[in-house]
C-alpha cells in the first residue's frame, strides 16, 4: 500500500491537470514562505546548511498533499481525525482541514476557542473558503516566495469599502485612520496567540498577546504584530548561527482572525491615545531581541 | 362616518396583532414533535447554536446559525459573559428577532456543556427580552436520531428593527451577590467536588463556593441522553433544594456562568420560579477576590 498516495500532485493530475500543476508550485505544496522568512537572517554557508539539513525534514515535510485537503485530515503530531466523508472526496470542509494545520493560532482564534471572541465572520457562517481563493490554496501556476507575493489575497475592503459605512462615527473614524492603521488595529477583538523561543526540534511556547506597531513590510502602517518564535540560538543544533539574525525584526504584522466591529479602539480614543500598554515600546521589547526591532516602535501622540 | 370606516379597519388589525403574536404559547421544553409541527410558524425562530461546520451538514429546516460562542464572550478576563449591549441587540436583531418573536435555542448535548449551551442562550435571549424562549429536548441529536426531515439550506432572514431593552432583573453582579449574602437562596450548580472545594477548573483562583449557598448541579437535570429528566423529576429536585416557595429570591452560579444557566432555565423558566437571576461572572469572578469568601470541606 502507497503511503500518501497523493503526496504527488501527478497523479490527481492524471483527470486534474491545470489544478495539480498548479499545485505543484504553490506554497501549500513548496512551503517556500517557511524557508523565505528566515533566510535573510543567514550567511550564504548558513543558507545552503539550511537548505540542505533542516528545511527538508524541518519545513517541508508538513507541506500539504490532495487528500489532505479532499479527501481526510492531514496527519498533525502523528495523529489524523481521519476520512472527511467516507471514502468520498469532499471539494471543502475546512474545520476538519485547514483547521488541523493552521489549528495553533489562525483556526482557534477565528472560533472563538484560543478564549476570546469568535470572529465576527464565523458568527455570519462564513470559513476560510469565503475570503481565501480557491487560488490560494492550489496556487496560480507561478511560483512564490511567500504569500506577500501573491497578487489575489483577501481583503477587508473587498467586502466594506470605504464610503459605505452606515454611521458618522465610523465614518469620520475610519477617514482619519484608513492611512495610517491597518482594519485589524482596531477591528482585532483582543489577545490572540504568540509563540516565543522556539528551538529546532523541541518547538516554542505559546501565550496570549496583543501587539501594536509599525508593520516591518509597510511602516508607515500601524499594526498588529506577531512574535516569530525564531531566537538567536533556534539553529544552534544544526550548526546554523543566524549571522545576520538582526536584518529582520522579531514581530511580523499579522491579521488575528478574531475581527470584531466593536472593540475597546473602536469605543474609546483613549484605549489609543492616553493608555499605550498595547503599543509596542522599548521597555516591552524582548530582551536579546533583533535590534530591528526597535524601528517598529510606534505610539500615539495624547490628545489632551 | 366615512372616517370612521377608514379607521375600523386598522383598528380591528392593531387588536389582532398582539393577538397573534400572544396566541402561540411556546412550551418551554420543546420536543423534537413539536417542533416539526410548528417550526415554520412565522412567529417562531429557530436558532441553532452549533457550529457552523455542523448546521452546514443538516438543521431543523428553517434554522438559522449563530452559534454558541457569539452569545457568551470573554470580557474583563472572564469568561462566557454577556456581550456588551449594543453587541446583544445586533446579534438579536440580525436573527430576526424581536421582543415578541418565540425563539426555540437548538443545540448538541454530546457533553454537559453542550446541553447548558442552549439554557445559556435562552437565558441571554430572555436577558436581552425576549418574552418566549424554549430549548429543543435532547438537542439536534434527538431531532436527527429520531430521523426527522434535515436541511443544508442556509437559512436567511431579515434583521429586525426597533430598541431591544435588557431585562436586567435575570442578571446578578457581584455586589448584587455580595449584598445579598445570608439574604437570598444561592445555588451553585456545579457537581459536589467542586460545591466541597476539592476540586476546581484552571482559571478559577481558590477551591470551595461562595458561603451559604445549596448544591443542585446542572449535569443532574438531564438524562444519560442529553434530554431534560421529567417535570416531576426537576419539580421534585427542586423542591429538595430551594425549596417549595415559587417566590423566593434565587441566585444561580456556577464557575463562569455557563452551568448554572441549566440551573436558572429549569427554575425560572421550566418550573415557574419568579425571582430567579444567575451570577454571570459567578466563582471565577469571585475567587479572583482574595477578599471574597468563599468556604470549602462542609457541606453546610
Amino acid at each position: 500500500m502507497k503511503k500518501r498516495p497523493s503526496d504527488d500532485p501527478a497523479l490527481c493530475g492524471q483527470c486534474h491537470e491545470e489544478i495539480a500543476g498548479n499545485f505543484k508550485k504553490s506554497l501549500h505544496y513548496t512551503t517556500a514562505g517557511l524557508k523565505h522568512g528566515v533566510s535573510p537572517r543567514f550567511s550564504p554557508e548558513e543558507a545552503k546548511t539550511f537548505a540542505g539539513k533542516v528545511f527538508p525534514t524541518a519545513c517541508n515535510s508538513c507541506h500539504a498533499s490532495c487528500g489532505d485537503c479532499h479527501l481526510k485530515s492531514p496527519v498533525i503530531s502523528g495523529v489524523s481525525a481521519g476520512l472527511l466523508q467516507r471514502h468520498r472526496f469532499v471539494k471543502r470542509d475546512e474545520g476538519k482541514t485547514c483547521a488541523l494545520c493552521h489549528g495553533g493560532r489562525v483556526y482557534p482564534e477565528f472560533t472563538g476557542e484560543y478564549g476570546g471572541t469568535p470572529d465576527v465572520h464565523y458568527q455570519k457562517g462564513m470559513a476560510c473558503l469565503d475570503c481565501h481563493s480557491k487560488s490560494e490554496s492550489h496556487g496560480d501556476g507561478t511560483a512564490q516566495a511567500s504569500r506577500q507575493e501573491r497578487k489575489e489575497r483577501p481583503s477587508c475592503v473587498k467586502c466594506h469599502p470605504p464610503g459605505k459605512e452606515t454611521t458618522e462615527k465610523a465614518k469620520s473614524a475610519h477617514a482619519m485612520h484608513g492611512a495610517k492603521l491597518s482594519c485589524s488595529a482596531c477591528h482585532s477583538s483582543g489577545p490572540y496567540r504568540n509563540c516565543y523561543n522556539c528551538h529546532l526540534g523541541k518547538g516554542a511556547e505559546a501565550r496570549p498577546g496583543f501587539i501594536l506597531g509599525r508593520n516591518p513590510r509597510d511602516p508607515k502602517m500601524v499594526t498588529t504584530l506577531r512574535v516569530i518564535p525564531t531566537v538567536r540560538d533556534t539553529f544552534a543544533s544544526a550548526g546554523i548561527r543566524m549571522e545576520k539574525y538582526d536584518a529582520l525584526p522579531n514581530y511580523w504584522g499579522t491579521v488575528p482572525h478574531n475581527i470584531k466591529k466593536r472593540t475597546e479602539r473602536t469605543r474609546s480614543c483613549d484605549s489609543c491615545h492616553e493608555e499605550k500598554e498595547l503599543f509596542l515600546r522599548k521597555e516591552v521589547l524582548l530582551p536579546g531581541g533583533s535590534k530591528a526591532n526597535e524601528g517598529l516602535i510606534a505610539v500615539p501622540k495624547s490628545l489632551k | 362616518m366615512n372616517l370612521w370606516k377608514r379607521i375600523l379597519p386598522v383598528l380591528v388589525l392593531a387588536l389582532a396583532l398582539p393577538a397573534v403574536s400572544s396566541a402561540l404559547d411556546l412550551p418551554r421544553i420543546v420536543s423534537a414533535d413539536w417542533l416539526e409541527k410548528n417550526g415554520s410558524d412565522p412567529a417562531i425562530r429557530i436558532v441553532d447554536i452549533r457550529k457552523p461546520e455542523e448546521y452546514k451538514a443538516g438543521h431543523v429546516p428553517n434554522a438559522i446559525n449563530l452559534f454558541y460562542g457569539s452569545w457568551a464572550v470573554k470580557r474583563n478576563n472572564l469568561d462566557n459573559q454577556l456581550p456588551e449591549d449594543e453587541d446583544l441587540a445586533d446579534l438579536v436583531k440580525s436573527a430576526g428577532i424581536d421582543k415578541a418573536t418565540a425563539v426555540v435555542v437548538v443545540g448538541k448535548v454530546d457533553t454537559t456543556t453542550d446541553q447548558v449551551n442552549a439554557t445559556r442562550v435562552a437565558w441571554t435571549l430572555r436577558y436581552a427580552g425576549v418574552a418566549q424562549v424554549g430549548v429543543l429536548d435532547g438537542g439536534f441529536n434527538k431531532w436527527s436520531a429520531d430521523k426527522k426531515p434535515e436541511s443544508t439550506d442556509a437559512g436567511k432572514v431579515e434583521a429586525a428593527k426597533g430598541k431591544m431593552s435588557p431585562n436586567r432583573q435575570f442578571l446578578a453582579s457581584k455586589a448584587d451577590v455580595t449584598a445579598k449574602l445570608g439574604k437570598v437562596i444561592l445555588v451553585d450548580t456545579r457537581l459536589p467536588e467542586f460545591f466541597f472545594g476539592i476540586a476546581k477548573i484552571p482559571i478559577v483562583a481558590r477551591e470551595g463556593r461562595i458561603p451559604q449557598s445549596v448544591n443542585l448541579p446542572s449535569a443532574w437535570i438531564f438524562t444519560k441522553e442529553g434530554a431534560f429528566k421529567s417535570r416531576e423529576d426537576l419539580e421534585a429536585m427542586a423542591a429538595g433544594v430551594v425549596g417549595k416557595d415559587k417566590t423566593a429570591e434565587i441566585i444561580t452560579f456556577c464557575d463562569t456562568g455557563r452551568l448554572c444557566a441549566g440551573g436558572w432555565y429549569v427554575l425560572s423558566e421550566v418550573l415557574g420560579y419568579q425571582n430567579v437571576k444567575l451570577y454571570d461572572g459567578s466563582t471565577q469572578e469571585w475567587a479572583a477576590d482574595a477578599n471574597a469568601p468563599m468556604v470549602k470541606y462542609s457541606w453546610k
